[in-house]
């Protein structure tokens, strides 16, 4: 049993793609449009192109597409429950209604609602994978402070902020590999998780996320102090080791994006 | 319940571009009432191996036979064999979590479905093996114990359970001396008195050269000995390739005998070495 498995968000798959290779700055600007685009687009169409377009960013990154979609899987019950609400929750007076089943029924408009809008979460997710499988955690940071720099006039600690932010997507793997360990130790003591109705098994998560979160607070902790004894006081006054640059490869990233938000808002808008 | 294991291997993140072979071809056989000491060099996959007999892993390919079920046995009643196969973490902080020891150590039995008064009695009996005091510790807080004490709630917890195989991984790791000969002593009595069959893993050639008769020594995922320990001792320079010294004890016994006192070498626990220095003291056979 591996709970780690099909764990890919702030999961960092080392590469020389050119993808690999951008300015992290770069591929921070390109995901923020790309995901500005997804909340807009709302046709099958638009959705069509920009499968298109990702697949060929995750052909040109070198990433298994199998291990892409991984992540997804956890997220699967959620995704249908959203889908479901979307589809029998939705009413329009001038809405066709596809089939009724008790209380509820099920319209065309909810259908084309549940499937935008968990079209747009599988996307959304996929968007911020490819990002941090193509960027390590470093450079990752590294871009966001720099990206986030003319907040700091306005009196945000912006370097503070990255870093909690990046702590905090490193901690997604740490307290999965902890889950796991938890998990099996309830296991081992006759445990059976997937046994039972929802109720027997809802009661059986609260003696695993104890210790978690017992476990969580220690690791931050020991952060702290780790972090303090490295003369860690915030960002005030701190250098880089590698500095950033955008280079030809950029231009053309930056390039390919816009030419791509010109046909996307070419479909949003006809 | 003998443990059998045939062709097992194993890969971490099986199908994604993480895939860690951990354990190859693996073969061997726990038959009841031995004591199997497990030992390797970190990441060599003895937890991994561990893991298999009490079907938290399910293996890739080959066979793991416990008691005569088949682990990958869809039909298998994996929670029954869980209670049978005790496995005590190395960290107990994952393993505990109630508010109180006595709690904690009633968690595997609860989980059983037993009586109340069958649960109480368990406790009282697991916490009695561990040489916990039950009116003194019962409802002491589990963040009030001592690294020696939580340790020994872990494996009260499983006891509780009444298991006929107990895996221990690595229990003494961080422990000080003290608290380390209290576990070791606990794990002596479980064989001697209720001859459950340990299993005992540890990075540590000293205690397993206290505790087992048999060593099984694992080296990147593959059974580098599975031999009496005296055979495996008697193999230093094998054993130093993978990584792993000699216990203390015996190359004191070396030493001692090349410098003319009368040990055999192949003693390997403290009282009995202790006993034979005090002998040749006495007849003076130490040449000067």
């Amino acid at each position: 049993m591996e709970l780690t498995k099909n764990i890919t968000l702030g999961v960092y798959l080392p590469g020389n793609t050119a993808v690999h290779r951008l300015d992290p700055r770069t591929k921070i600007i390109a995901s923020t449009i790309l995901i500005v685009i997804l909340l807009l687009i709302n046709s099958y169409q638009a959705y069509g192109y920009f499968f298109l377009f990702i697949s060929a960013v995750i052909a040109a990154a070198g990433i298994p597409p199998g291990y892409a979609l991984r992540g997804l899987k956890p997220m699967l019950p959620v995704l249908v429950l959203m889908w479901a609400f979307q589809l029998f929750l939705h009413s329009s007076p001038d809405a066709d209604v596809i089939f009724s089943w008790w209380i509820f029924s099920a319209t065309d408009a909810g259908l084309h609602l549940g499937n935008m809008i968990t079209l747009r979460v599988l996307f959304l997710f996929t968007v911020t994978t490819i990002l941090t499988l193509t960027t390590s955690i470093v450079s990752l940071t590294d871009g966001l402070e720099s990206l986030l720099r003319p907040l700091k006039k306005i009196g945000l600690p912006t370097q503070e902020l990255v870093m909690t932010m990046v702590i905090a997507l490193r901690f997604v793997l740490i307290l999965a590999e902890e889950l796991d360990k938890i998990v099996k130790a309830q296991m081992a003591r006759g445990v059976a998780f997937d046994r039972g109705n929802f109720i027997q098994k809802t009661r059986k998560i609260f003696p695993v996320f104890l210790p978690l979160f017992i476990n969580a607070f220690r690791r931050a902790e020991d952060l702290i102090v780790a972090m303090e004894s490295r003369s860690y006081t915030g960002g005030k006054g701190r250098t880089k080791m590698k500095t950033l640059h955008m280079g030809r490869v950029d231009i053309a990233c930056i390039l390919i994006i816009l030419l791509f938000t010109g046909l996307m808002v070419l479909t949003i808008f006809t | 319940m003998p443990i059998e294991v045939t062709g097992l291997n194993y890969s971490y993140k099986k199908g994604t571009p993480f895939e860690k072979k951990v354990l190859y071809d693996v073969h061997l056989r726990i038959n009841d009432g031995e004591v199997v000491g497990i030992i390797g060099p970190t990441q060599s996959g003895k937890t991994t191996l561990a893991q298999h007999f009490n079907a938290l892993f399910i293996p890739q390919s080959g066979k793991v036979i416990v008691n005569g079920i088949n682990t990958a046995d869809k039909k298998a009643d994996l929670v029954k064999l869980r209670h049978e196969v005790g496995y005590v973490f190395q960290n107990p902080d994952y393993q505990l979590f109630a508010s109180c020891v006595g709690e904690d150590i009633a968690f595997g039995p609860r989980n059983q479905g037993l009586p109340s008064e069958d649960v109480a009695a368990r406790v009282k009996e697991a916490m009695s093996q561990v040489g916990l005091d039950y009116d003194t510790f019962y409802s002491r807080d589990i963040f009030a114990l001592s690294g020696g004490q939580k340790r020994r709630t872990a494996i009260a917890g499983v006891l509780a359970c009444k298991p006929k195989t107990l895996v221990l991984d690595d229990i003494t790791a961080g422990l000080d001396p003290r608290g380390r000969d209290e576990i070791l002593a606990v794990v002596k009595r479980l064989h001697s008195e209720k001859q459950i069959t340990i299993i005992y893993i540890s990075n540590s050639m000293d205690e397993i050269a206290e505790l087992a008769e048999r060593v099984i020594v694992i080296d990147q995922g593959r059974i580098a000995f599975d031999d009496l320990k005296i055979n495996v001792f008697n193999q230093p320079e094998k054993l130093r390739d993978i990584g792993l010294e000699l216990p203390e004890l015996m190359t004191l016994a070396i030493d001692l005998h090349q410098q003319g006192f009368n040990i055999d070498p192949a003693l390997l626990k403290f009282d009995e070495i202790l006993q034979s220095i005090l002998d040749s003291l006495q007849e003076g056979q130490v040449r000067e």
